[in-house]
Protein backbone atom coordinates (compact mmCIF):
# COMPACT_ATOMS: atom_id res chain seq x y z
CA UNK A 1 0.00 0.00 0.00
CA UNK A 2 1.37 3.44 -1.30
CA UNK A 3 0.80 6.94 0.61
CA UNK A 4 -0.64 8.42 -2.30
CA UNK A 5 -3.26 6.39 -4.61
CA UNK A 6 -1.45 5.50 -7.62
CA UNK A 7 -3.53 7.55 -9.95
CA UNK A 8 -2.56 10.66 -7.80
CA UNK A 9 0.89 9.75 -7.62
CA UNK A 10 1.05 9.86 -11.30
CA UNK A 11 -0.17 13.03 -11.57
CA UNK A 12 2.18 15.63 -13.44
CA UNK A 13 1.68 18.87 -10.70
CA UNK A 14 1.22 19.00 -6.96
CA UNK A 15 -2.00 20.92 -7.30
CA UNK A 16 -3.24 20.74 -11.36
CA UNK A 17 -6.05 23.03 -10.15
CA UNK A 18 -3.78 26.11 -10.25
CA UNK A 19 -0.54 25.10 -11.85
CA UNK A 20 -2.26 25.09 -15.31
CA UNK A 21 -4.90 27.67 -14.81
CA UNK A 22 -5.39 29.79 -17.70
CA UNK A 23 -3.12 33.41 -17.16
CA UNK A 24 -6.77 35.42 -16.45
CA UNK A 25 -8.21 33.48 -13.58
CA UNK A 26 -4.89 33.26 -12.19
CA UNK A 27 -4.59 37.27 -11.98
CA UNK A 28 -8.63 37.29 -10.47
CA UNK A 29 -7.85 34.78 -7.74
CA UNK A 30 -4.83 37.02 -6.96
CA UNK A 31 -7.07 39.94 -6.55
CA UNK A 32 -9.07 38.41 -3.83
CA UNK A 33 -5.76 36.81 -2.05
CA UNK A 34 -4.33 40.30 -2.05
CA UNK A 35 -7.67 41.67 -0.78
CA UNK A 36 -7.64 38.96 1.70
CA UNK A 37 -3.74 39.92 2.60
CA UNK A 38 -4.38 43.56 3.10
CA UNK A 39 -7.39 43.60 4.89
CA UNK A 40 -5.60 41.03 7.15
CA UNK A 41 -2.73 42.81 7.48
CA UNK A 42 -4.19 46.49 7.91
CA UNK A 43 -6.52 44.95 11.01
CA UNK A 44 -3.77 43.35 12.55
CA UNK A 45 -0.45 44.16 12.28
CA UNK A 46 0.73 48.19 13.15
CA UNK A 47 2.74 48.65 11.28
CA UNK A 48 0.69 48.46 8.03
CA UNK A 49 -2.32 50.00 9.58
CA UNK A 50 0.62 52.97 10.02
CA UNK A 51 2.28 52.21 6.71
CA UNK A 52 -1.37 52.70 4.45
CA UNK A 53 -2.60 55.77 6.96
CA UNK A 54 0.59 57.32 6.04
CA UNK A 55 -0.48 56.82 2.52
CA UNK A 56 -4.12 57.54 2.84
CA UNK A 57 -5.10 54.06 1.70
CA UNK A 58 -7.77 51.85 3.08
CA UNK A 59 -7.84 47.99 2.02
CA UNK A 60 -11.39 48.07 0.76
CA UNK A 61 -10.09 50.88 -1.78
CA UNK A 62 -7.80 48.19 -3.25
CA UNK A 63 -10.49 47.32 -5.64
CA UNK A 64 -8.27 46.32 -9.31
CA UNK A 65 -4.69 44.82 -9.73
CA UNK A 66 -4.17 48.67 -10.61
CA UNK A 67 -4.97 49.56 -7.25
CA UNK A 68 -2.57 47.37 -5.82
CA UNK A 69 0.03 48.42 -8.06
CA UNK A 70 -0.43 52.36 -7.60
CA UNK A 71 -2.14 52.84 -4.46
CA UNK A 72 -0.16 50.60 -2.37
CA UNK A 73 3.20 50.87 -1.22
CA UNK A 74 6.55 48.99 -1.31
CA UNK A 75 8.27 48.28 1.97
CA UNK A 76 11.70 47.66 2.52
CA UNK A 77 13.85 45.46 5.09
CA UNK A 78 14.96 48.65 6.81
CA UNK A 79 10.83 49.70 7.92
CA UNK A 80 10.66 45.98 9.28
CA UNK A 81 13.47 46.44 11.23
CA UNK A 82 12.14 49.80 12.33
CA UNK A 83 8.78 48.46 13.60
CA UNK A 84 10.75 45.57 15.48
CA UNK A 85 12.17 48.16 17.58
CA UNK A 86 9.36 49.51 18.96
CA UNK A 87 9.48 46.59 21.23
CA UNK A 88 11.32 43.99 20.40
CA UNK A 89 11.93 41.18 18.74
CA UNK A 90 8.74 41.80 16.63
CA UNK A 91 6.80 44.83 18.12
CA UNK A 92 4.65 46.78 15.45
CA UNK A 93 5.32 43.99 12.83
CA UNK A 94 3.25 41.70 14.63
CA UNK A 95 0.42 40.25 13.67
CA UNK A 96 -0.97 37.23 15.52
CA UNK A 97 -0.72 36.34 19.42
CA UNK A 98 2.70 34.25 20.38
CA UNK A 99 0.11 31.49 21.27
CA UNK A 100 -0.05 30.65 17.58
CA UNK A 101 4.00 30.87 17.01
CA UNK A 102 5.34 27.95 15.63
CA UNK A 103 9.23 28.14 15.23
CA UNK A 104 11.19 31.52 15.20
CA UNK A 105 13.55 32.27 12.46
CA UNK A 106 16.64 35.27 12.51
CA UNK A 107 18.46 36.68 9.80
CA UNK A 108 22.07 37.16 10.40
CA UNK A 109 22.02 40.53 10.85
CA UNK A 110 25.51 41.22 8.79
CA UNK A 111 24.64 44.27 6.95
CA UNK A 112 22.51 45.82 10.31
CA UNK A 113 20.26 44.15 13.36
CA UNK A 114 18.89 40.79 12.66
CA UNK A 115 15.48 40.98 11.29
CA UNK A 116 13.41 38.51 13.33
CA UNK A 117 10.62 35.93 11.60
CA UNK A 118 8.08 34.33 13.42
CA UNK A 119 6.13 31.62 11.93
CA UNK A 120 3.17 30.40 12.66
CA UNK A 121 1.83 26.38 11.80
CA UNK A 122 0.10 27.77 9.05
CA UNK A 123 2.89 29.52 7.91
CA UNK A 124 5.51 26.89 8.16
CA UNK A 125 3.03 24.21 6.84
CA UNK A 126 3.01 26.66 3.60
CA UNK A 127 6.45 27.50 3.41
CA UNK A 128 6.98 23.58 3.35
CA UNK A 129 4.74 23.48 0.53
CA UNK A 130 5.92 25.61 -1.39
CA UNK A 131 8.89 23.20 -1.86
CA UNK A 132 6.68 20.45 -2.45
CA UNK A 133 5.67 21.75 -6.10
CA UNK A 134 9.56 21.47 -7.02
CA UNK A 135 9.81 18.00 -5.65
CA UNK A 136 6.74 16.52 -7.04
CA UNK A 137 7.40 17.79 -10.25
CA UNK A 138 11.02 16.21 -10.02
CA UNK A 139 9.58 13.02 -9.33
CA UNK A 140 10.40 12.84 -5.97
CA UNK A 141 7.44 11.07 -3.78
CA UNK A 142 7.09 9.72 -0.64
CA UNK A 143 8.94 6.53 -0.99
CA UNK A 144 12.16 8.59 -1.26
CA UNK A 145 14.63 9.92 1.55
CA UNK A 146 15.82 13.22 1.94
CA UNK A 147 19.55 14.20 3.35
CA UNK A 148 20.39 17.05 5.00
CA UNK A 149 24.06 18.01 4.94
CA UNK A 150 23.82 20.93 7.57
CA UNK A 151 23.46 21.66 11.08
CA UNK A 152 19.77 23.17 12.25
CA UNK A 153 20.05 27.08 13.58
CA UNK A 154 18.43 29.99 13.88
CA UNK A 155 18.08 31.04 10.44
CA UNK A 156 15.16 29.88 8.13
CA UNK A 157 17.65 28.38 5.14
CA UNK A 158 16.39 24.90 4.53
CA UNK A 159 14.18 24.52 7.41
CA UNK A 160 11.50 25.26 5.53
CA UNK A 161 12.76 22.80 2.83
CA UNK A 162 11.89 20.12 5.99
CA UNK A 163 8.78 20.92 6.63
CA UNK A 164 8.12 20.08 2.66
CA UNK A 165 9.51 16.98 3.33
CA UNK A 166 7.38 16.25 6.24
CA UNK A 167 4.21 18.18 3.92
CA UNK A 168 5.21 15.40 1.13
CA UNK A 169 5.38 12.43 3.24
CA UNK A 170 9.16 11.82 2.22
CA UNK A 171 12.02 10.64 4.61
CA UNK A 172 14.47 13.09 6.37
CA UNK A 173 17.49 12.28 7.22
CA UNK A 174 19.94 15.10 9.23
CA UNK A 175 23.62 15.26 8.85
CA UNK A 176 23.58 17.78 11.10
CA UNK A 177 26.17 18.05 13.84
CA UNK A 178 28.65 16.27 11.43
CA UNK A 179 31.50 17.44 9.32
CA UNK A 180 31.64 17.00 5.76
CA UNK A 181 34.32 14.03 5.93
CA UNK A 182 31.03 11.83 8.48
CA UNK A 183 28.64 13.60 6.47
CA UNK A 184 29.31 11.15 2.87
CA UNK A 185 29.84 8.37 5.27
CA UNK A 186 26.01 8.69 6.38
CA UNK A 187 25.44 9.23 2.58
CA UNK A 188 26.68 5.77 1.87
CA UNK A 189 25.19 3.96 4.93
CA UNK A 190 21.44 5.49 4.82
CA UNK A 191 21.49 5.51 0.64
CA UNK A 192 19.28 8.89 0.89
CA UNK A 193 17.89 9.74 -2.48
CA UNK A 194 17.67 13.28 -2.64
CA UNK A 195 20.38 16.02 -0.97
CA UNK A 196 19.41 19.52 -0.33
CA UNK A 197 22.77 22.07 -0.39
CA UNK A 198 23.73 25.34 -1.24
CA UNK A 199 25.67 25.38 -4.71
CA UNK A 200 28.82 26.31 -3.14
CA UNK A 201 28.39 22.95 -0.72
CA UNK A 202 27.44 20.76 -3.58
CA UNK A 203 30.58 21.86 -4.95
CA UNK A 204 32.24 21.56 -1.72
CA UNK A 205 31.37 18.50 -1.08
CA UNK A 206 33.30 17.07 -3.72
CA UNK A 207 36.78 18.36 -2.89
CA UNK A 208 36.16 16.47 0.23
CA UNK A 209 35.18 13.45 -1.38
CA UNK A 210 37.83 13.16 -3.55
CA UNK A 211 40.52 13.60 0.02
CA UNK A 212 38.41 10.81 0.95
CA UNK A 213 38.62 8.72 -2.44
CA UNK A 214 34.65 8.70 -2.61
CA UNK A 215 33.07 8.97 -6.01
CA UNK A 216 29.56 10.90 -5.56
CA UNK A 217 28.64 9.64 -9.12
CA UNK A 218 28.62 6.05 -7.36
CA UNK A 219 26.55 7.52 -3.96
CA UNK A 220 22.52 6.48 -3.95
CA UNK A 221 22.17 10.45 -4.45
CA UNK A 222 20.04 10.78 -7.73
CA UNK A 223 18.53 14.59 -7.18
CA UNK A 224 20.78 17.32 -5.87
CA UNK A 225 18.03 20.36 -5.10
CA UNK A 226 20.00 23.70 -4.10
CA UNK A 227 18.82 26.97 -2.72
CA UNK A 228 20.24 30.06 -1.00
CA UNK A 229 22.41 31.68 -4.06
CA UNK A 230 22.55 31.13 -7.53
CA UNK A 231 23.77 28.37 -9.12
CA UNK A 232 20.72 25.72 -9.88
CA UNK A 233 19.79 27.88 -13.05
CA UNK A 234 23.53 28.96 -14.06
CA UNK A 235 23.50 25.98 -16.85
CA UNK A 236 27.09 25.34 -16.01
CA UNK A 237 26.71 25.01 -12.33
CA UNK A 238 23.96 23.10 -12.60
CA UNK A 239 25.95 21.01 -15.43
CA UNK A 240 28.91 20.61 -12.93
CA UNK A 241 26.91 20.13 -9.54
CA UNK A 242 25.20 17.01 -12.23
CA UNK A 243 28.54 15.72 -13.13
CA UNK A 244 29.99 15.34 -9.46
CA UNK A 245 26.84 14.07 -8.13
CA UNK A 246 25.98 11.57 -11.34
CA UNK A 247 22.63 13.25 -10.19
CA UNK A 248 20.09 15.72 -11.51
CA UNK A 249 20.06 18.98 -9.89
CA UNK A 250 16.93 21.45 -9.50
CA UNK A 251 16.87 24.74 -7.59
CA UNK A 252 14.28 26.37 -5.17
CA UNK A 253 14.55 30.26 -4.95
CA UNK A 254 13.61 31.49 -1.92
CA UNK A 255 14.11 34.85 0.45
CA UNK A 256 14.75 34.26 4.45
CA UNK A 257 11.75 36.52 5.63
CA UNK A 258 9.31 35.55 2.97
CA UNK A 259 9.85 32.18 2.35
CA UNK A 260 10.14 29.92 -0.40
CA UNK A 261 8.94 31.93 -3.31
CA UNK A 262 10.09 29.90 -6.36
CA UNK A 263 10.24 26.39 -7.25
CA UNK A 264 12.32 25.47 -9.96
CA UNK A 265 11.23 24.71 -13.06
CA UNK A 266 11.28 20.97 -13.73
CA UNK A 267 12.71 21.82 -17.52
CA UNK A 268 15.72 23.37 -14.57
CA UNK A 269 16.87 27.00 -16.98
CA UNK A 270 14.34 28.66 -14.12
CA UNK A 271 11.96 28.56 -11.35
CA UNK A 272 8.15 29.59 -11.50
CA UNK A 273 6.54 31.93 -8.74
CA UNK A 274 4.55 29.63 -6.39
CA UNK A 275 1.37 31.22 -7.51
CA UNK A 276 -0.87 29.79 -4.46
CA UNK A 277 1.27 31.45 -1.97
CA UNK A 278 2.94 34.14 -3.44
CA UNK A 279 2.27 37.52 -5.96
CA UNK A 280 5.03 39.16 -7.60
CA UNK A 281 5.51 42.19 -9.42
CA UNK A 282 8.80 42.82 -11.61
CA UNK A 283 9.82 46.49 -11.36
CA UNK A 284 12.28 49.49 -12.83
CA UNK A 285 14.19 52.09 -11.06
CA UNK A 286 10.67 54.18 -11.14
CA UNK A 287 8.54 51.47 -9.36
CA UNK A 288 6.62 50.78 -12.50
CA UNK A 289 6.31 47.15 -13.68
CA UNK A 290 8.30 46.20 -16.77
CA UNK A 291 6.84 44.69 -19.08
CA UNK A 292 6.54 40.71 -19.29
CA UNK A 293 10.25 39.21 -20.83
CA UNK A 294 11.96 42.47 -19.26
CA UNK A 295 14.44 42.55 -16.07
CA UNK A 296 13.25 44.07 -12.79
CA UNK A 297 13.59 44.13 -8.66
CA UNK A 298 11.38 41.51 -8.26
CA UNK A 299 8.81 42.89 -5.37
CA UNK A 300 6.56 40.23 -3.31
CA UNK A 301 3.51 39.67 -1.28
CA UNK A 302 3.32 36.65 1.07
CA UNK A 303 -0.03 34.98 1.47
CA UNK A 304 0.93 32.75 4.28
CA UNK A 305 2.66 35.05 6.67
CA UNK A 306 -0.13 35.45 9.32
CA UNK A 307 2.60 36.44 11.93
CA UNK A 308 4.48 39.24 10.20
CA UNK A 309 2.51 40.12 6.97
CA UNK A 310 4.86 41.14 4.17
CA UNK A 311 2.78 42.88 1.26
CA UNK A 312 5.01 44.45 -1.77
CA UNK A 313 8.21 43.22 -0.04
CA UNK A 314 11.22 44.75 -2.02
CA UNK A 315 13.36 41.86 -2.25
CA UNK A 316 16.76 43.53 -4.24
CA UNK A 317 16.99 40.64 -6.65
CA UNK A 318 16.76 40.65 -9.86
CA UNK A 319 14.61 38.61 -12.08
CA UNK A 320 13.25 38.56 -15.95
CA UNK A 321 9.53 37.39 -15.84
CA UNK A 322 7.38 35.64 -18.25
CA UNK A 323 3.97 34.52 -18.84
CA UNK A 324 4.68 32.97 -21.83
CA UNK A 325 3.36 29.27 -21.80
CA UNK A 326 6.28 26.76 -19.89
CA UNK A 327 7.44 23.89 -21.51
CA UNK A 328 6.64 21.89 -18.50
CA UNK A 329 2.81 22.93 -18.90
CA UNK A 330 2.74 25.21 -15.70
CA UNK A 331 1.21 28.50 -16.52
CA UNK A 332 2.92 30.29 -13.58
CA UNK A 333 4.94 33.24 -14.23
CA UNK A 334 8.60 32.09 -14.90
CA UNK A 335 11.43 33.35 -14.68
CA UNK A 336 14.27 32.20 -17.12
CA UNK A 337 17.56 32.38 -15.68
CA UNK A 338 16.52 32.44 -12.17
CA UNK A 339 18.04 35.21 -9.66
CA UNK A 340 20.23 37.23 -12.16
CA UNK A 341 22.18 39.28 -9.34
CA UNK A 342 21.34 42.10 -6.69
CA UNK A 343 20.00 45.59 -7.36
CA UNK A 344 22.67 46.42 -5.25
CA UNK A 345 24.90 44.03 -7.52
CA UNK A 346 23.64 46.02 -11.13
CA UNK A 347 26.70 46.95 -13.01
CA UNK A 348 26.67 49.11 -16.13
CA UNK A 349 29.15 49.23 -18.48
CA UNK A 350 29.24 51.69 -20.94
CA UNK A 351 25.37 51.56 -20.88
CA UNK A 352 25.28 47.81 -21.03
CA UNK A 353 23.82 46.34 -18.09
CA UNK A 354 25.97 43.22 -17.06
CA UNK A 355 24.61 40.59 -14.26
CA UNK A 356 27.08 38.81 -11.77
CA UNK A 357 24.97 35.12 -13.27
CA UNK A 358 25.79 36.13 -16.53
CA UNK A 359 29.43 36.83 -15.45
CA UNK A 360 29.37 33.32 -13.58
CA UNK A 361 27.53 31.46 -17.06
CA UNK A 362 30.53 32.99 -19.37
CA UNK A 363 33.15 31.78 -17.19
CA UNK A 364 31.89 28.26 -17.33
CA UNK A 365 32.30 28.42 -21.10
CA UNK A 366 36.08 29.11 -20.82
CA UNK A 367 37.78 26.08 -21.06
CA UNK A 368 40.56 25.58 -18.33
CA UNK A 369 38.80 27.22 -15.81
CA UNK A 370 37.17 26.17 -12.87
CA UNK A 371 34.23 26.85 -10.70
CA UNK A 372 35.98 29.51 -8.50
CA UNK A 373 36.27 32.88 -8.93
CA UNK A 374 35.65 36.32 -8.19
CA UNK A 375 33.93 39.50 -10.04
CA UNK A 376 35.31 43.27 -8.52
CA UNK A 377 32.95 46.15 -9.67
CA UNK A 378 34.78 49.63 -9.38
CA UNK A 379 33.62 52.86 -10.76
CA UNK A 380 35.59 55.56 -12.95
CA UNK A 381 34.88 59.01 -13.53
CA UNK A 382 31.74 57.78 -15.81
CA UNK A 383 31.50 54.11 -15.89
CA UNK A 384 31.09 50.96 -13.76
CA UNK A 385 34.59 48.71 -14.81
CA UNK A 386 34.30 45.07 -14.26
CA UNK A 387 37.50 42.63 -13.10
CA UNK A 388 37.21 39.12 -12.86
CA UNK A 389 40.02 36.89 -10.91
CA UNK A 390 39.21 33.07 -11.81
CA UNK A 391 41.28 29.86 -10.79
CA UNK A 392 42.39 27.85 -13.58
CA UNK A 393 41.73 23.95 -13.26
CA UNK A 394 44.44 22.13 -11.34
CA UNK A 395 45.29 20.36 -14.84
CA UNK A 396 46.77 23.34 -16.36
CA UNK A 397 50.34 24.44 -16.54
CA UNK A 398 50.98 28.03 -15.12
CA UNK A 399 52.14 29.45 -18.52
CA UNK A 400 48.75 29.15 -19.90
CA UNK A 401 47.05 31.31 -18.23
CA UNK A 402 47.48 34.22 -19.56
CA UNK A 403 46.42 33.27 -22.84
CA UNK A 404 43.25 31.57 -21.05
CA UNK A 405 42.33 34.80 -19.05
CA UNK A 406 42.40 36.74 -23.26
CA UNK A 407 39.74 33.54 -24.02
CA UNK A 408 37.87 34.90 -21.31
CA UNK A 409 37.76 38.28 -22.10
CA UNK A 410 36.90 37.37 -25.58
CA UNK A 411 34.15 35.35 -24.18
CA UNK A 412 32.49 38.25 -22.36
CA UNK A 413 33.51 40.74 -25.41
CA UNK A 414 32.13 38.79 -27.98
CA UNK A 415 28.48 38.02 -26.31
CA UNK A 416 27.57 41.08 -23.97
CA UNK A 417 29.86 43.47 -25.59
CA UNK A 418 31.70 45.21 -22.87
CA UNK A 419 35.48 44.80 -21.96
CA UNK A 420 36.08 42.98 -19.03
CA UNK A 421 39.87 42.01 -17.74
CA UNK A 422 40.06 38.53 -16.34
CA UNK A 423 43.43 37.18 -14.12
CA UNK A 424 43.85 33.80 -14.25
CA UNK A 425 45.47 32.66 -11.26
CA UNK A 426 46.69 29.29 -9.44
CA UNK A 427 44.53 26.59 -8.03
CA UNK A 428 43.19 27.28 -4.25
CA UNK A 429 44.67 31.34 -4.41
CA UNK A 430 40.74 32.10 -3.72
CA UNK A 431 39.08 31.68 -0.82
CA UNK A 432 37.04 28.29 -0.14
CA UNK A 433 33.48 28.80 1.17
CA UNK A 434 31.39 26.11 2.53
CA UNK A 435 28.12 27.55 2.52
CA UNK A 436 27.39 30.47 0.60
CA UNK A 437 30.59 31.72 -1.57
CA UNK A 438 31.10 35.45 -1.39
CA UNK A 439 31.96 36.30 -5.03
CA UNK A 440 31.05 39.67 -5.60
CA UNK A 441 33.17 42.59 -4.37
CA UNK A 442 31.77 46.28 -5.15
CA UNK A 443 34.01 48.87 -4.39
CA UNK A 444 31.60 51.48 -6.11
CA UNK A 445 30.37 54.45 -3.84
CA UNK A 446 26.71 53.55 -2.68
CA UNK A 447 25.21 56.81 -4.53
CA UNK A 448 25.93 54.75 -7.90
CA UNK A 449 23.84 51.69 -6.87
CA UNK A 450 20.40 51.01 -7.94
CA UNK A 451 17.70 53.21 -6.05
CA UNK A 452 14.04 52.47 -6.22
CA UNK A 453 12.58 55.79 -6.17
CA UNK A 454 8.67 53.99 -7.36
CA UNK A 455 5.46 55.57 -6.04
CA UNK A 456 4.38 54.88 -2.24
CA UNK A 457 7.64 54.93 -1.03
CA UNK A 458 7.65 55.99 2.53
CA UNK B 1 -15.02 14.79 -8.03
CA UNK B 2 -15.23 17.99 -9.51
CA UNK B 3 -13.75 21.13 -7.43
CA UNK B 4 -17.03 22.36 -6.42
CA UNK B 5 -17.99 18.81 -4.92
CA UNK B 6 -14.59 18.77 -3.13
CA UNK B 7 -14.97 22.24 -1.84
CA UNK B 8 -18.76 21.42 -0.78
CA UNK B 9 -17.34 18.46 1.54
CA UNK B 10 -14.77 20.36 2.57
CA UNK B 11 -16.67 23.06 3.54
CA UNK B 12 -19.02 21.22 5.28
CA UNK B 13 -16.47 19.25 7.25
CA UNK B 14 -14.70 22.22 8.93
CA UNK B 15 -17.93 23.81 10.08
CA UNK B 16 -18.54 19.92 11.80
CA UNK B 17 -14.71 20.35 12.80
CA UNK B 18 -15.21 23.41 14.15
CA UNK B 19 -18.37 22.69 16.19
CA UNK B 20 -16.01 19.83 17.77
CA UNK B 21 -13.44 22.37 18.63
CA UNK B 22 -15.61 24.70 20.23
CA UNK B 23 -17.29 21.59 22.37
CA UNK B 24 -14.12 19.83 23.14
CA UNK B 25 -13.03 20.19 26.83
CA UNK B 26 -10.24 17.68 25.88
CA UNK B 27 -6.58 19.90 25.08
CA UNK B 28 -5.85 17.00 22.96
CA UNK B 29 -8.68 16.93 20.80
CA UNK B 30 -8.91 20.98 20.93
CA UNK B 31 -5.63 21.05 19.41
CA UNK B 32 -6.16 18.28 16.52
CA UNK B 33 -9.36 19.67 16.01
CA UNK B 34 -7.48 22.94 15.53
CA UNK B 35 -5.10 21.91 13.15
CA UNK B 36 -7.88 20.07 10.99
CA UNK B 37 -9.70 23.42 11.26
CA UNK B 38 -6.35 25.09 9.82
CA UNK B 39 -5.76 22.29 7.11
CA UNK B 40 -9.15 22.50 5.75
CA UNK B 41 -8.75 26.01 5.25
CA UNK B 42 -5.61 25.26 3.69
CA UNK B 43 -7.22 23.35 1.39
CA UNK B 44 -9.94 25.53 0.10
CA UNK B 45 -7.58 28.04 -0.59
CA UNK B 46 -5.67 25.65 -2.85
CA UNK B 47 -8.83 25.15 -4.91
CA UNK B 48 -9.21 28.80 -4.81
CA UNK B 49 -11.91 29.35 -2.19
CA UNK B 50 -10.41 32.09 -0.64
CA UNK B 51 -11.79 33.99 2.46
CA UNK B 52 -9.26 34.59 5.16
CA UNK B 53 -5.94 34.61 6.18
CA UNK B 54 -6.28 31.90 8.49
CA UNK B 55 -9.05 30.11 10.23
CA UNK B 56 -8.90 32.71 13.30
CA UNK B 57 -9.56 35.54 10.67
CA UNK B 58 -12.65 33.46 9.07
CA UNK B 59 -16.01 35.14 10.82
CA UNK B 60 -17.40 31.82 12.32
Amino acid sequence: MNLYKPAVEAQKFWNPYTQTMARADLDRLHLRKLQTAIEYAYAKSPMYRKLLDRHKVKPEQIRTMDDFVKRLPFIDKKEILDAQAVSPPFGDALAISEDFFHQRFATSGSTGAPLHIPLTYHSAELWGESWVYLYWAAGIRARHSFYFPFNWGIFAAFWSAYMGVRRLGATVVSGGGLDSKARLRQIEQYRPDVMLATPTYALYLGETAREMGVDLAKTSISTVIVSGEPGGSIPATRHAIEALWGARCYELYGIAEIGPTNPGCPLQEGNHLCEDWYHALVVDESGNPVPYGEVGEHIVTSYIQDGQPLIKYRTHDLVRWTDQPCGCGSTWLYYPGGVLGRTDHMIIVKGVNVYPAAVEALLHRVSGLSEHYEVHVDRDATNDFVTVKAEARADIDGVRYAEIGRDAAGVFKSVIGVSIDVTVQAPGSLPRYELKAKRFFDHRPAGHRWQLAGRGQA
Amino acid sequence: MTREETLERLRELQTRVQELRQASDNPAIERTMQLLDLYCHMARWELGDVRAMNPEAESR
